[in-house]
């Protein structure tokens, strides 16, 4: 309980209401390719707020993947400041970005990721187990809780190969809260789903919001934007447009 | 207990590579295996030799007087420093294994059987002591002679009589090599017997021990020669004194260095097998990286996952040391006992020491742990980034090289060979670490062979050397037209040349003649000979200097065995030597190799009856026969011996060629095998190596696979893609192996040759071995990448495209 306490009280840390939860100055990425350079963002400022449901799009290639990267520690900006509540980012080696990232930050991906061995309770438990964020005794009743409120908790005990796309995904999502981070980030989550599905995800996301998380998620789908709060879009690796107001 | 999620992925991952995880255990056990083999023989061999050769409490010293009685072993005893002396004798003559057939005999004569206190033996059958008109056979000698308990030999001494003996019992006598090594027969008799066949009637020789403090050789000598002036003030005549190593088994040095030797092959195996670990669990986190990648954004950190795999390697390694350790030690026992039996000694214990076993634990398991940590480490500090992007293979290795335009320049050359020979470079580190691992298994089969082929050799140039076919020694000297004149009358002789021998010993200032001589008078000793300088049955490698002159008078030329004993002499020096009690000063003229000779300085004959009593006189011939094969000798040997014995002259030892070469090659005809079974043990890790690196090859290209079908390759063609590949690297890691083997091959081939024929072995290189291994590599190549291949065959498009 201590361990799963002090998390709360990083978590509150992190959820100031005035500051931006999340915000970056000047961020810039470069790769370079058998071509030359190749610059993925363009002195990215941006903010982000506690509770907001924001979207990243772009077409493919616009830099939102990299963004998204930068502001989860994937990856590190060639220059620029990534500020995260008071810990600044860009600044972790990567072993500080491990438990940065298992303990404030959920990530869930485009191809949901789960481990292929384990089943899709043991998926979800992984992170406590790496973080010791819970006693090993409370694990396993919280991730068959966290399945149950994605509606998935009958299939606690299958292996990620038996589950649909759309319940791999939810999976993917309660892996992405096993530690009760304050923030999540999407990359695509419904860039491999139906319609139907895509839209219950998003509806599962657009809810955590609402419960209090921060949710910054990458998509190329449009028609979706009625579940954000704001979108920021990207081209050619610059902020081409902000729609909405900050919350 | 429940498992923690990341123990639960461990045990998934090794159901899912249980295959390679089995290669890798195999791979292993087997370099654990070689490792328990030797080690455990090593540590029993080692203990059981010194337990055999110190039980018979061995003399510091045997002196050699004129006459020892029980007077002078009692006043002895006093003597400062003497712990216990013992008065002895032993007689060199000859036994008859079949009729007119004969072989060397060293007949020990002991005062008291029941009293035997120094260079102590044991009964193994029949009477104790032997009764009047028997000898006991030392027991690898019964063999030899051809004969059995109960039954009897015709022995002959020096006083020329022969006499039919019985053969009364055996004893086991540890301080002697066996008997067959030797070609000489061990008897063990009375006074009384050796008076009957004509024998010295007094005892000559004096053994003692001296205290356990006394136990370097210079020390030794220091001691004894005080007892050796002490003697001759009391007025005995102290003619030689034989001070052996101490404390050694003649063998033990040449025993212990050939373990170690092994000891490093199968440590070399191990780390192969270790190397092989490291490899597949490479290939296995290749596979995995996207997973590390996904378990390091959800909070992992990399020592974390770094433990996930070590842990495997853990329980790999005890697997393997569970499968290699228990019939390593069997093998170890058996190794043991049957070069305990080699050399004539018996194992009172085949206990290994607790001490071994943790070793084994250990290296099993740590061994491939660290090795493991290369792959391992590289994997666990992987950034999320990179992980979650991999595709396989890397970004170098896709674009285009000049290799790739190398290769494509090649006419004609079919595409998929092309694709399978660009394929080969693909995965730069672990095409390095499967070439190290195979080249590496590859250099020590071949050097193993080459030095089994350069041992063969060494001994062949040294039977082509002695170009001769006989040597017969006399117990007397007698006039050397006379000898050649009898010889040559013997149908069937070629030619004849005398050849005299006489024992010589490094002169001392204080007129002592002291030798290594160990009790079977052959090992450690020394000898004075003369050949006619033109000889044509001795060819002989000059090392240094020239060749003897006819008018060398002062000159000697010696053999590179007596260069060790002279403590490396050069050219152009000058030795001082005692013979017949003199001291003689010798100028050395030139130094030459000679294989498994005793330490020999040679001399003309001019020289030779200048500081001897030989004037005239000749003690030994060598003869070459007209024809060469063993029964013609054995025939010509018995003719010759008539013919000398008709002329009233004895015969003291008869040597054949084809005598000699059997006892040679008898020495370490183990060691050939010990390096064939290394070599076997390293042909089955570099086959693990090959067929893990096609596995993890095939399965990280199973995605490849299906587009290559979906735009239409036939099954045919993926799996020629995948053999050709599997070739290319066996073919490459063969060119490079032969290279390997070079150094390899002299290194060991001088140590090897150092330590049994005090010379380097030539080096050699095996065209068997070569062609063996490419037989080897190229069918191992095709076996190994066949499986793969054929596994990926069978896969339909859907499963292979769904493959992540």
């Amino acid at each position: 309980m201590m361990v799963a306490a002090q998390t709360e009280q990083q978590g509150q840390g992190i959820s100031s209401a005035r500051a931006p939860l999340i915000s970056t100055s000047h961020l810039f990425k470069r790769y370079q390719t058998p071509a030359g350079f190749f610059e993925a963002l363009k002195d990215i400022d941006l903010a982000v707020y506690h509770g907001e449901c924001v979207a990243v799009v772009g077409k493919s290639g616009s830099g939102k993947s990299t963004l998204v990267n930068i502001l989860t520690g994937i990856d590190s900006p060639t220059s620029g400041e990534v500020h995260v509540a008071s810990t600044a980012v860009h600044k972790l080696n990567q072993e500080q970005l491990a438990i940065w990232r298992g303990r404030n930050v959920g990530v869930v991906f485009q191809f949901f990721q789960l481990l292929p061995t384990l089943t899709v309770a043991e998926n979800v438990m992984l992170p406590m187990d790496f973080c010791k964020t819970y006693p090993p005794a409370e694990r396993l009743p919280r991730a068959i809780a966290l399945l149950a409120k994605m509606g998935i908790a009958e299939q606690a005990g299958k292996l990620p190969a038996d589950l649909s796309g759309g319940q791999q995904q939810r999976a993917a999502i309660a892996r992405a809260l096993a530690n009760d981070p304050p923030i999540l980030f999407a990359d695509e989550p419904t860039g491999n789903l139906d319609s139907k599905t895509s839209d219950e995800v998003m509806e599962f996301l657009a809810d955590l919001a609402k419960d209090g998380k921060t949710v910054v998620m990458v998509t190329h789908e449009r028609d979706l934007s009625r579940h954000f709060t704001r979108t920021i879009s990207l081209a050619d690796g610059m902020v081409a447009g902000r729609a909405g107001q900050p919350s | 207990m429940r498992l923690s999620p990341r123990w639960k992925k461990l045990v998934g991952d090794l159901r899912i590579a249980q295959g390679r995880l089995m290669m890798m255990v195999i791979a292993l056990a087997v370099g654990i295996f070689g490792v328990a083999t030797i080690l455990s023989a090593y540590t029993i061999l080692t203990r059981e030799i010194s337990r055999n050769y110190l039980g018979t409490n061995p003399a510091a010293a045997q002196i050699q007087v004129d006459r020892v009685d029980d007077g002078l072993v009692q006043a002895v005893r006093h003597q400062p420093g003497i712990v216990d002396a013992e008065a002895s004798s032993s007689v060199t003559g000859r036994i008859e294994v079949n009729p007119n057939e004969w072989l060397p005999l060293l007949l020990f004569v002991v005062e008291d059987f029941n009293a035997i206190h120094i260079n102590k033996f044991q009964p193994e059958s029949g009477a104790w002591p032997p009764p009047a008109g028997t000898i006991l056979l030392e027991r690898t000698s019964l063999q030899l002679v051809n004969g059995k308990v109960g039954g009897s030999r015709r022995i002959q001494t020096s006083s020329g009589q022969k006499l039919n003996v019985g053969i009364s019992g055996l004893v086991h006598d540890p301080g002697l090599a066996p008997s067959w090594q030797e070609q000489t027969a061990y008897g063990y008799t009375t006074r009384a017997t050796l008076a009957l066949i004509g024998g010295p009637s007094r005892l000559s020789l004096l053994k003692v021990t001296l205290g356990d403090d006394v136990r370097d050789l210079r020390a030794i000598e220091q001691r004894v020669a005080i007892l050796a002036q002490w003697l001759k003030s009391q007025g005995r005549t102290v003619e030689q004194i034989r001070i052996p190593p101490p404390r050694m088994h003649p063998h033990q040095t040449q025993m212990t260095a050939i373990l170690v030797m092994l000891l490093l092959f199968s440590a070399m195996a191990l780390i192969l097998s270790a190397t092989l670990t490291a490899t597949i669990i490479g290939g296995l986190l290749a596979q995995q990286v996207r997973q590390i990648g996904v378990m390091k954004a959800i909070g992992a950190r990399s020592w974390q996952v770094a433990g996930v795999y070590s842990v495997m390697v853990i329980a790999m390694g005890t697997a393997a040391v569970v499968l290699g350790v228990p019939p390593g030690i069997a093998a170890g026992r058996g190794f043991a006992r049957t070069v305990a039996d080699l050399l004539n000694f018996t194992l009172y214990s085949q206990a290994v020491p607790t001490w071994i076993y943790f070793v084994q634990v250990l290296a099993g398991i740590l061994v491939p742990l660290l090795i493991a940590q290369i792959p391992i480490r590289k994997a666990a500090r992987i950034t999320v980034r990179e992980a979650i992007s991999d595709c396989g293979v890397q970004r170098a290795a896709v674009t285009e090289s000049r290799l790739d335009r190398l290769l494509a320049g090649i006419r004609g050359l079919d595409r998929t060979l092309l694709l399978a020979l660009r394929n080969t470079f693909r995965r730069r580190v672990r095409l390095a670490l499967t070439l190290g691992l195979l080249a590496a298994a590859g250099a020590m089969f071949l050097t193993s062979l080459n030095v089994k082929s350069a041992w063969e050799r060494n001994l062949a140039q040294a039977s082509a050397d002695r170009r001769y076919d006989l040597e017969i020694q006399l117990t007397a000297p007698v006039v050397e037209e006379r000898l050649l004149r009898i010889v040559n009358a013997v149908p069937g002789v070629q030619n004849s040349e005398s050849w005299n021998i006489l024992p010589a010993s490094l002169d001392r200032e204080d007129g002592l003649s002291i030798v290594r001589t160990y009790p079977d008078e052959g090992h450690g000793s020394f000898s004075l000979r003369s050949f006619p300088p033109q000889s044509d049955l001795v060819h002989l490698t000059l090392l240094d200097g020239r060749w003897l002159q006819p008018g060398d008078i002062n000159g000697v030329l010696i053999n590179h065995n007596a260069q060790a004993m002279l403590r490396g002499v050069k050219a152009g020096a000058t030795i001082e030597l005692r013979v017949q009690g003199r001291p003689l000063h010798f100028q050395v003229v030139g130094i030459v190799r000679e294989i498994m000779s005793p330490a020999t300085a040679y001399t003309s004959p001019a020289a030779f009856q200048r500081v001897t009593d030989f004037a005239g006189q000749s003690n030994a011939v060598r003869i070459a026969a007209k024809a060469h094969d063993e029964k013609n000798i054995l025939g010509l040997t018995r003719d010759i011996g008539q013919a000398l014995e008709r002329e009233g002259i004895s015969t003291k030892v008869e040597i054949s060629e084809s005598r000699l070469s059997g006892a040679l090659s008898g020495h370490v005809y183990i060691l050939i095998v010990a390096l064939i079974m290394m070599s076997v043990l390293m042909a089955v890790v570099g086959a693990l190596g090959l067929t893990s690196a096609m596995g993890t090859s095939v399965i990280e290209r199973t995605r490849e696979f299906g587009i290559m079908r979906t735009i239409g390759a036939r099954t045919p063609t993926v799996m020629r893609n995948i053999i050709s590949e599997g070739i290319f690297i066996g073919l490459m890691s063969w060119c490079v192996a032969i290279v390997l083997s070079v150094p390899l091959s002299a290194g060991v081939g001088r140590l090897i040759g150092t330590l049994a024929f005090r010379s380097t072995l030539p080096l050699t290189l095996s065209l068997f071995a070569i062609v063996l291994w490419l037989t080897l590599i190229v069918l191992g190549s095709m076996a190994a990448s066949a499986v793969p291949a054929w596994k990926a065959s069978k896969l339909t498009i859907r499963e292979t495209l769904a493959h992540l």
